[in-house]
């Protein structure tokens, strides 16, 4: 488990507590970066760790930051809410320099964070994390009857789906009609 | 708490669909149209084994692999409005979609998984109007199989009207031919191979049924037909030199034991094993083994 502090600022951000040893300890000492999410409290993730993700891993090889740098900026990432970041770090941190197993018992069980977590996994391009994510996805519909999918899925009927395709249609007409409208307006 | 399944990016909606079971893969494609596409477009590969068609129920056998990536056997029942699914009768689950019908729920199943042809179609007792709607649902099929409980005259039309959907056998477990019927109108079909068993009403046979015989591979049992018809089959055959005979394999059986001496008197053979060779002018040639209750004729 990673430690966190919480930041003001992502420019700024508060000294973070180190995040745990693996069991072996690296004869060079590691580098470690920051990443902090909606909520703005900033992670201390070792680069051992942060390899998982392919988008950070990419970030660290191109911007060649030294530890002081990589303090001062740490990775923002807006778009993802700051417990969701959260559970990605741990599951980092965990899986730091291992192998991971074709089942993956440590993988959070709120169903309800689970969509999110799919995203941000996506997102920061962790692969295993994501078939994990993904197979927890189709277990939750295991068993289950149409009905029952439709309710756990939230998945539209036919019905709303024609709804939603004409109301886009709708939409599209109108911005369109606006636009000639505009370009009309500016030709005068 | 339900999630919005829908709104995943893309590879990971798909990767999802492909961790689930066949079975839950299908309950999701019964949710809209839109997940029938999803499941259709996850090229998930099913073999469907047999469709039994009757008057109450068409039930369908396939095979999946499972997580463990098992084959799995699993048997559906598919009624008006419902289904019963059945894995290795341990669990039975039931489904509802109001507006499916029998014909509906085989269509869904061979197009969310691209199949176009079921291994085996057996036909049991079904009204003869129905026969039209197998056809439009069923569009092939490797083997069709006709059940001893039809009767002769639906198991007639069935192998009538459904013998052009049949890549390969057509098989049928009742004596479908009666003195009224003309043999031929079946023989003469155009098919790579029919069986007719019934051993309690034995089949006919005449030397003309044999001549005009349209069937690559055909098997009678058990059959009635004299030593010396065949005998008289045999020696036309020989005679008739660079004529086109379709047939590559006819095993007839009988419940009686054969005269081999009979069926070959007179007519110019080799031993080979135990087949007797015959040659034709033209250089045909076709091997005849008789055993006790069987002739086989292998038209080489």
């Amino acid at each position: 488990m990673s430690s966190t502090e919480q930041g003001t600022s992502s420019a700024a951000p508060a000294e973070p507590t180190t995040a745990p040893e693996s069991a072996a300890a690296p004869e060079v000492p590691e580098s470690f970066y920051y990443v902090h999410g909606k909520d703005k409290v900033v992670h201390k993730v070792s680069a051992g760790a942060l390899q998982h993700s392919a988008l950070i891993h990419g970030m660290i090889s191109n911007l060649g930051y030294t530890e002081e740098q990589a303090k001062a900026n740490p990775f923002p990432f807006e778009n993802i809410d700051g417990d969701i970041l959260q559970m990605v770090v741990d599951w980092c941190n965990q899986h730091k320099g291992k192998p991971t197993p074709p089942e993956d018992t440590n993988l959070p069980k709120q169903k309800e964070k689970l969509f999110d977590l799919v995203l941000a996994v996506n997102y920061l391009e962790i692969k295993e994390l994501l078939t994990y994510c993904c197979k927890q996805v189709a277990m939750m519909v295991k068993g289950k009857s149409p009905e029952e999918i439709r309710e756990i899925w939230m998945i539209p009927t036919d019905a709303e789906d024609e709804a939603a395709e004409k109301e886009a249609k709708k939409r599209a007409g109108k911005e369109a009609a606006g636009e000639t409208a505009a370009a009309a307006g500016d030709a005068k | 708490m339900p999630i919005r399944l829908l709104s995943l990016p893309a590879p990971d909606l798909q990767y999802a669909l492909n961790c689930m079971d066949i079975c839950d893969l299908i309950a999701f494609s019964l949710c809209s149209k839109q997940t029938k596409n999803l499941v259709k477009s996850s090229n998930r590969k099913i073999q469907l084994i047999f469709a039994d068609i009757d008057e109450k129920c068409i039930r369908i056998n396939i095979w999946a692999k499972n997580q463990k990536q098992k084959d799995e056997s699993i048997f559906f029942n598919f009624y008006d409005s419902w289904l019963e699914i059945d894995r290795h009768r341990r669990k039975i689950t039931f489904w509802t979609k109001q507006e499916f019908t029998r014909s509906d729920w085989i269509a869904h199943f061979m197009n969310i998984f691209k199949v176009s042809m079921i291994q085996r179609l057996v036909i049991g007792n079904v009204r003869l109007s129905y026969l039209d709607t197998v056809k439009q649902i069923i569009p092939k099929c490797q083997t069709l199989l006709i059940r001893e409980h039809c009767s002769n005259n639906v198991a007639r039309m069935t192998f009538l009207k459904l013998s052009p959907i049949v890549v390969d056998t057509v098989e049928v477990e009742t004596n479908i031919f009666d003195k009224e019927n003309d043999l031929s109108k079946f023989l003469t079909l155009n098919l790579r191979s029919a069986i007719f068993h019934d051993w309690l009403n034995p089949f006919e046979l005449k030397l003309e049924d044999l001549l005009t015989l349209n069937i690559v591979n055909l098997i009678f049992g058990a059959t009635i037909i004299t030593e010396s018809e065949l005998n008289r089959f045999l020696k036309l055959w020989l005679k008739k030199n660079h004529g086109f005979y379709r047939p590559k394999d006819i095993k007839l059986f009988f419940e009686r034991k054969l005269n081999r001496e009979e069926v070959l008197r007179g007519i110019k053979h080799e031993i080979a094993g135990y087949e007797a060779r015959l040659k034709r002018r033209d250089g045909k040639e076709l091997e005849v083994y008789i055993a006790a209750n069987c002739i086989c004729f292998k038209f080489l």
